[in-house]
C-alpha cells in the first residue's frame, strides 16, 4: 500500500478510536491537574464527545465497557488495584465509641476472636505502606485493609473523593488504627467534587483551605473511635518541591496536634540525610540499606517496611498499641 | 514516551509524515530521524539524551580506533578499552548502589574506613539495550564483520526510536545498511505492521496488565497470605504476563519499524511451545540469546574446548545473563537455574549420542511430557525472576509444594481465560492470521482504518485503566 494511503488508515483509525473512546478520554483529561494541557485536551475532546453522544455511540461504548466488566461511570481515580475489599456490612462495633472524643484514648487489646482492624489509606505511598503492613502486622492479631489508591489526594475529590471513601471505610471496616499517607499529588488547585474550583494553587488561602480538608478527613477517620497515625510526606530528591511538601507536613502536624487520637509521624526528618537533605539510604546502627525507589519519591520494599514499623511503634507510644501485633 | 499512549500516537503520526516526505533526501531524513529519536528518548528525562550521545560517541571512537590498528594485539587492546568504556555507564547505573551499600556494610563490620559515596542512581530507560548494541558494533568492527559506519549512521543505529528502550537488540549489519536504502513508499506493508501493533497492544494492555493487577502482584507481593492453588495460578499467570508484556512490546516495535519501511529481527517465536530449555532459549528474547551466544559464549570458547569448559561457559553466560537484568541475587539464581538446565540438557544429549541413554519415541505423549516439563522448569525460573528476593521465591515454592490451604478468590474465570489466551497464542496455527491479513489488505483505506479504530477501542476498553510500564523497561 502506498505511504499516503497508509497515513489515511492511521488517521482514520485514530479518529474512530478517539470518537468511540472520547467520553473516557474526557474523564481522564478532567482528572488531570488544572493547567494548559488539561484545558487544551478538554477543548479538543468536547466536540468529539458531542459527536459520540449525538450518534448514540456513547451508549454503545458504555455497553461495551460494561460487557468488559468496567463501570463507565466509575470515578476515574477509583482504580481498585491493590485495594482490599471492605466488609459488606458494618461489623459489630467492638469499641462503641460514638461519643465525640476529646483526648487521646488507647487502642483496644486484640484477641484472636476480635482482631484489631488496621486500615491504610492514601495515595501510592499508602499503597506501599499497605503491602508492607501485610507483612509487618501479624495476621493472628490484626486484619489489614489496604485502601491506598494511586494518584489520589485531598485536592481533587472530582477524581477520587477521599472524604466519602473515608466515611465508607469507617462504616464498613470500623478500623481501630488508620495509617494515613496522602498529599503527594496535592500540589494543585483544590476542586470541589463537581469539578469546580475552590481555591487555586499558589494563592495565599490555599494552605488554609487545604488544612480544613485535612482536618475534616482526620475527623471522619476518628469519628467512630479509630486512631490515626498521619504519616507526613518524606523528603524527595527534587529540591524544588521541598518548600511545598514542608508546608503540607506542617499542616498535617498542626492538625494532629489539635485533634485527639491523631498522631503525626515525621517521615521527613526520620529519613533525611545527616545534612537534612534527601537520602535514599538509611543507617540503622551499623547497617546501611537503600530504602527509597529510584524515582526519588517512593520507597522500596525495605523502606516501606521500615516506615510501617516506625508508624506502628508510634501507635504503641501514643495509643498503647500492643507491640505483639507487629513486633518480630 | 510509552507506546500505548496518546502522546506516542501523535508523535508517530508526525514522524510518519516527516519520514516519508524526506525519504528521498538521505541527509535530511537521517537528521530528522535522529532528532525524532532523541525527542522520543528525552521525553522520559531530557538528561538521558546526554548518556545516549555519550555511549554513541565512545562506541564510534572505539570503532574508528580499532579500524586504524593493523597489529592484532593492538586491535585486541583497543577493543577491550572500547568495550570497557562503552559498558562503564551501564555498570555504574545498574550496579553502583548495590556495590556501595555492600562495601559500606562490609567496611563497617571490619571497622574499616572505606565508605563509597551513597548515591542512588536511577537506571536510565533502555541503557542496557543500546549499550549491548554499541558493544556489538565495536566487536563487529574488530572482527572485520562490519566496517566503521559514519557518525550519523552510528548515531541513528543506536538511537532509532522503535528499538531504543527495550529492543529488539539489532545488530549493525541488520540496521545500518537499511539506513542507506531508499525505502519504497509505494509498497508499505501496513496490514502486517498493523497486525503486529494491534496484536502487541492486545497482549500488553488486555492480557499482561490484567493478569498483573488481578493475581500476579497480590500473590508475589505477599505469598504467605496465599494458598498453593493461588500461588500455582499466579506463577503460570506471571509466565503469561511477562511473555505478553515483552513480546507485546517487541511486536509493537517491529510493527512501528515496518510502517517506516524497516525490518527488525524476530524476538519471540512461541517460547512456551518449546519442548526443551535449549529450544526455549531459541524462542525467548531471541536477540538477547544470540547476543549472549555470539559476544560472550563463543568468545569464552563455546563448545570448542571440551565438555567441562562447555558447561562452564554455559553457566558463566547464563549467570551474566541473569545479572544483566539487575544487581540482585534473585536474578543471578534465575540465570544460574537456566545455566543448570542447559548443562543438564547438553549432558543428556551427550549420553544419548553415546547410546547410554535411549532416545525417547517420537510420539505425541512424549512430546506432551517434554513440553510440560520444560514449561514447569521455566515457571520455576520465573518465580525467582519475579520475586523481590530469593527468600520470597523459596517461600512461594515452599508453599506451593506443601499444598497450603488458603483463599482462592483470585483464581477467577477472567484470570483463567486470560491465561488460556496467553497460552493458546503459542500453539494456534499461523495460517488463519495470514488469511485474515490477506482479506484485510483488500479493503479500501477508510474501512480498513475504521476496522483498526474499532479494534483499538476494543483493546482499550477490555484493558484496565491507566498505562502500566513495560516490565523490560527496568532492565
Amino acid at each position: 500500500m502506498p505511504a499516503g494511503r497508509a497515513l489515511v488508515v492511521i488517521l482514520v483509525s485514530l479518529l474512530v478510536w478517539a470518537v468511540l473512546y472520547a467520553p473516557e478520554l474526557k474523564r481522564s483529561a478532567e482528572a488531570a491537574p488544572v493547567g494548559t494541557r488539561r484545558t487544551i485536551s478538554l477543548a479538543i475532546l468536547e466536540p468529539l464527545v458531542w459527536v459520540t453522544d449525538h450518534t448514540g455511540l456513547t451508549a454503545a461504548a458504555n455497553a461495551a465497557s460494561r460487557a468488559a466488566g468496567r463501570d463507565p461511570n466509575a470515578e476515574v481515580g477509583g482504580v481498585n488495584v491493590g485495594v482490599d475489599p471492605l466488609p459488606s456490612a458494618t461489623p459489630g462495633d467492638q469499641n462503641d465509641h460514638h461519643q465525640p472524643v476529646v483526648k487521646d484514648t488507647d487502642i483496644r487489646e486484640p484477641t484472636p476472636d476480635k482482631q484489631l482492624r488496621v486500615a491504610i489509606v492514601g495515595d501510592s505511598l499508602a499503597q506501599g505502606v499497605g503491602f508492607a503492613a501485610d507483612a509487618v502486622f501479624k495476621p493472628f492479631w490484626v486484619e489489614v485493609f489496604k485502601q491506598g489508591r494511586i494518584s489520589t489526594g485531598l485536592a481533587r475529590p472530582d477524581y477520587f473523593n477521599w472524604m466519602a471513601q473515608m466515611h465508607t471505610i469507617v462504616d464498613r471496616a470500623d478500623p481501630d488504627l488508620i495509617l494515613v499517607m496522602i498529599g503527594e499529588n496535592d500540589n494543585q488547585g483544590l476542586l470541589y467534587p463537581d469539578g469546580t474550583l475552590e481555591q487555586d494553587i499558589g494563592t495565599f488561602d490555599w494552605a488554609e483551605h487545604y488544612q480544613a480538608r485535612v482536618e475534616r478527613f482526620a475527623k471522619i477517620a476518628t469519628s467512630d473511635g479509630g486512631h490515626v497515625v498521619w504519616i507526613g510526606l518524606p523528603n524527595v530528591s527534587d529540591k524544588s518541591r521541598w518548600d511545598f511538601i514542608q508546608k503540607q507536613d506542617a499542616i498535617f502536624q498542626s492538625v494532629a496536634d489539635e485533634l485527639p487520637n491523631v498522631s503525626y509521624f515525621d517521615s521527613w526528618n526520620t529519613f533525611a540525610a545527616a545534612d537534612g537533605g534527601y537520602s535514599a539510604f538509611y543507617r540503622d546502627g551499623t547497617k546501611v540499606s537503600e530504602i527509597r525507589a529510584p524515582d526519588g519519591v517512593h520507597f522500596n520494599t525495605d523502606g516501606y517496611t521500615l516506615l510501617t514499623e516506625k508508624a506502628a511503634q508510634l501507635a504503641t507510644k501514643d495509643f498503647d498499641l500492643d507491640p505483639k501485633t507487629y513486633a518480630p | 514516551m510509552l507506546f500505548p499512549t496518546v502522546d506516542f500516537a501523535l508523535f508517530f503520526c508526525l514522524v510518519f509524515l516527516g519520514h516519508w516526505v524526506l525519504n528521498h533526501n538521505a541527509r535530511a531524513w537521517k537528521a530528522f530521524m535522529i532528532a525524532a529519536s532523541y525527542i522520543f528518548y528525552g521525553w522520559w528525562n531530557p538528561h538521558y539524551i546526554f548518556l545516549l550521545a555519550g555511549v554513541t560517541a565512545v562506541a564510534q571512537l572505539s570503532a574508528i580506533a580499532i579500524s586504524r590498528q593493523e597489529d592484532q594485539r593492538r586491535r585486541v587492546w583497543v577493543m577491550a578499552i572500547g568495550i570497557t568504556a562503552t559498558i562503564a555507564p551501564l555498570v555504574f547505573f545498574k550496579y553502583y548502589g548495590f556495590f556501595a551499600v555492600n562495601v559500606t556494610n562490609a567496611a563497617t563490620t571490619l571497622h574499616a574506613t572505606v565508605a563509597p559515596p551513597l548515591i542512588q542512581v536511577a537506571l536510565p530507560v533502555g541503557v542496557s539495550f543500546y549499550t549491548f548494541m554499541a558493544i556489538s558494533y565495536v566487536v563487529d568492527v574488530y572482527r572485520r564483520e562490519f566496517p566503521v559506519a559514519s557518525w550519523v549512521d552510528t548515531t541513528l543505529y543506536l538511537s532509532f526510536f522503535p528499538h531504543l528502550v527495550a529492543g529488539p537488540i539489532v545488530r549493525p549489519g541488520e540496521l545500518i545498511p537499511q539506513l542507506d536504502i531508499q525505502r519504497d513508499p509505494r509498497h508499505l506493508d501496513i496490514v502486517g505492521a498493523g497486525w503486529l501493533i494491534l496484536g502487541g497492544l492486545f497482549k500488553k494492555v488486555v492480557i499482561a496488565n490484567y493478569l498483573a493487577a488481578a493475581i500476579v502482584d497480590p500473590v508475589f507481593g505477599e505469598p504467605a497470605r496465599h494458598g498453593s492453588l493461588e500461588i500455582a495460578v499466579a506463577i503460570v499467570a506471571y509466565a503469561v504476563q511477562i511473555y505478553c508484556d515483552f513480546s507485546g512490546y517487541t511486536d509493537i516495535a517491529i510493527g512501528v519499524a515496518k510502517m517506516l519501511g524497516f525490518q527488525f529481527p524476530q524476538n519471540f517465536d512461541r517460547p512456551y511451545s518449546a519442548r526443551s530449555i535449549q529450544d526455549f532459549w531459541r524462542r525467548w528474547h531471541m536477540t538477547l540469546s544470540r547476543w549472549l551466544r555470539d559476544y560472550l559464549y563463543i568468545p569464552l570458547g563455546g563448545n570448542r574446548k571440551g565438555t567441562v569448559r562447555t558447561y562452564e561457559n554455559l553457566m558463566i553466560t547464563m549467570l551474566l545473563g541473569g545479572l544483566w537484568h539487575g544487581a540482585a541475587w534473585h536474578f543471578v539464581v534465575w540465570g544460574g537455574l537456566h545455566g543448570v538446565y542447559l548443562v543438564l540438557g547438553h549432558w543428556k544429549a551427550a549420553l544419548r549420542a553415546r547410546g547410554v541413554l535411549a532416545t525417547p519415541p517420537d510420539t505425541w505423549w512424549v512430546h506432551t511430557l517434554q513440553w510440560a516439563s520444560t514449561f514447569a522448569l521455566v515457571c520455576v525460573g520465573w518465580v525467582f525472576f519475579r520475586a523481590d528476593s530469593v527468600g520470597t521465591a523459596l517461600s512461594m515454592l515452599g508453599r506451593l509444594v506443601t499444598f497450603q490451604s488458603g483463599p482462592t478468590s483470585l483464581v477467577t474465570v477472567p484470570v483463567l481465560l486470560a491465561i488460556a489466551i496467553g497460552m493458546a497464542v503459542q500453539f494456534i496455527p499461523r495460517a488463519p492470521g495470514a488469511a485474515i491479513r490477506s482479506a484485510v489488505s483488500k479493503l479500501h483505506p477508510v474501512p480498513m482504518g475504521i476496522a483498526a479504530g474499532f479494534a483499538l477501542f476494543a483493546i482499550t476498553t477490555l484493558g484496565p485503566r491507566g498505562v502500566a510500564p513495560f516490565i523490560y523497561f527496568q532492565f
